[in-house]
């Protein structure tokens, strides 16, 4: 209950989805937490009320990350409220699913400067105040098995993802002498709204032929590896990517 | 602020940033090669020494990065050619070259980044702001 207790969280992405169930879990395991929402006010709105109720602590900002200073600004004020950032969860993404001979610039630009633009700023805003002034930090990249195991329609949401798990490496060698370790989690087919149309056409299909544990994933299966990689217990893990989709990957068929 | 009280600062910079013991750091210490400094190490020495004596400390200012970037002007088969010493010698004017150029090779460069070329930097500065 109390593993993070008094830490200080930031979280992107965090109104909806797997960004909610990441508030959550961190809410409940005793860190203080800022997230940026893009247009979800309201729900944004409810999930610090729900936070709050919960006595916990919460704090919401909007912000678009594809935007190169929005990451300054809301770490600004994270510090200027708590005057530490302990856990970073990269979490905002998008998808502009489309035919690579149809896939508009704006399409490919959107999903590279969102997922893999706001999560290289926000890591860049966070970096000064974990390794040179705290010597501590978690950072959290949210990837996607997307990024491995593709799909037509695709290449700007693959391409992100891919170059997340490589970033994520690379800046854990950079970071690690200063007790900063920086992780990715790759979800697979996660019960969200972006998931929602593939859901809909193919949802159970996948379910039980394509994953070995029978079940889309749900956002707290995500949200719990984030409490554990921000946890004492990880404190040797970086540079990792680790998969969570129940064992979609492995690429067995069931049946 | 004397040079001493200077020197007992940094010292207790490098102890903080570098993790080593206060008797190992003196004057002519090394960066690299006696208190084992890495390239973060640097930027973590330059934040340190910022807040200590509260000073603006420029890129490249104290420790310049890719300093010949290659030129085969200024180096050549890994010695730094006269030019290239003049180059080094503007970029870091706070270095003591006197060991330096009896044998000035790419490699022995780093022994340039001394606990003292970082004393005689902030004399200078300190200096300048007073």
């Amino acid at each position: 209950m109390s593993q993070l207790k008094d830490q200080i969280a930031l979280v992107t992405g965090g109104s909806r989805g797997i960004g909610r169930a990441i508030v959550l879990a961190l809410a409940q395991a005793g860190a203080k937490v800022a997230f940026v929402y893009r247009g979800s006010k309201e729900a944004s709105d409810k999930l610090v009320e729900e936070v709050t109720a919960a006595g916990g602590e919460a704090v919401a900002f909007q912000a678009d990350v594809s935007q190169l200073d929005a990451a300054s600004k809301v770490i600004e004020q994270v510090l200027a409220k708590w005057n530490r950032l302990d856990i970073l969860v990269n979490n905002a993404g998008v998808i502009k699913d489309g035919l690579f001979l149809r896939m508009e610039e704006s399409d490919w630009k959107t999903v590279i400067d969102t997922n893999l633009g706001g999560t290289f700023s926000f890591c860049r805003a966070a970096a000064q105040q974990m390794t040179l002034k705290q010597r501590y930090g978690r950072i959290i990249n949210i990837s996607s098995v997307a990024a491995t195991h593709v799909n037509a329609g695709q290449c700007n949401y693959s391409a992100s993802k891919g170059a997340v798990n490589s970033f994520t490496r690379a800046l854990a060698v950079e970071l690690g002498s200063r007790n900063v370790t920086v992780n990715a989690i790759a979800p697979g087919f996660i019960e969200t709204d972006m998931s929602e149309a593939v859901r809909s056409k193919a949802g159970d299909f996948i379910a039980k032929k394509l994953i070995p544990t029978r079940r889309l994933g749900k956002p707290e299966d995500i949200a719990s590896a984030v409490v554990f990689l921000a946890s004492a217990g990880a404190s040797y893990i970086t540079g990792q990517v680790i998969t969570i989709d129940g064992g979609l990957s492995l690429g067995a068929v069931s049946g | 602020m004397s040079k001493d009280d200077i020197f007992k600062k940094v010292a207790a910079t490098m102890v903080e940033a570098l993790n080593v013991d206060e008797d190992q750091v003196t004057m002519t210490s090394t960066l690299q090669g006696d208190l084992g400094a890495e390239s973060i190490d640097f930027l973590d020495i330059v934040f340190r020494l910022e807040r200590e004596f509260g000073i603006k400390i420029p890129r490249n200012e104290l420790f310049p990065e890719s300093i010949f970037q290659g030129d085969p002007d200024f180096v050549k088969d890994g010695k730094v050619t006269p030019k290239g010493l003049s180059e080094l010698k503007e970029k870091m004017p706070y270095a003591d070259f006197s060991t330096f150029e009896k044998n000035p090779t790419i490699e022995t460069i780093s022994d340039l980044f001394t606990v003292e070329l970082i004393v005689r930097y902030l004399e200078g500065k300190i200096a300048k702001a007073a």
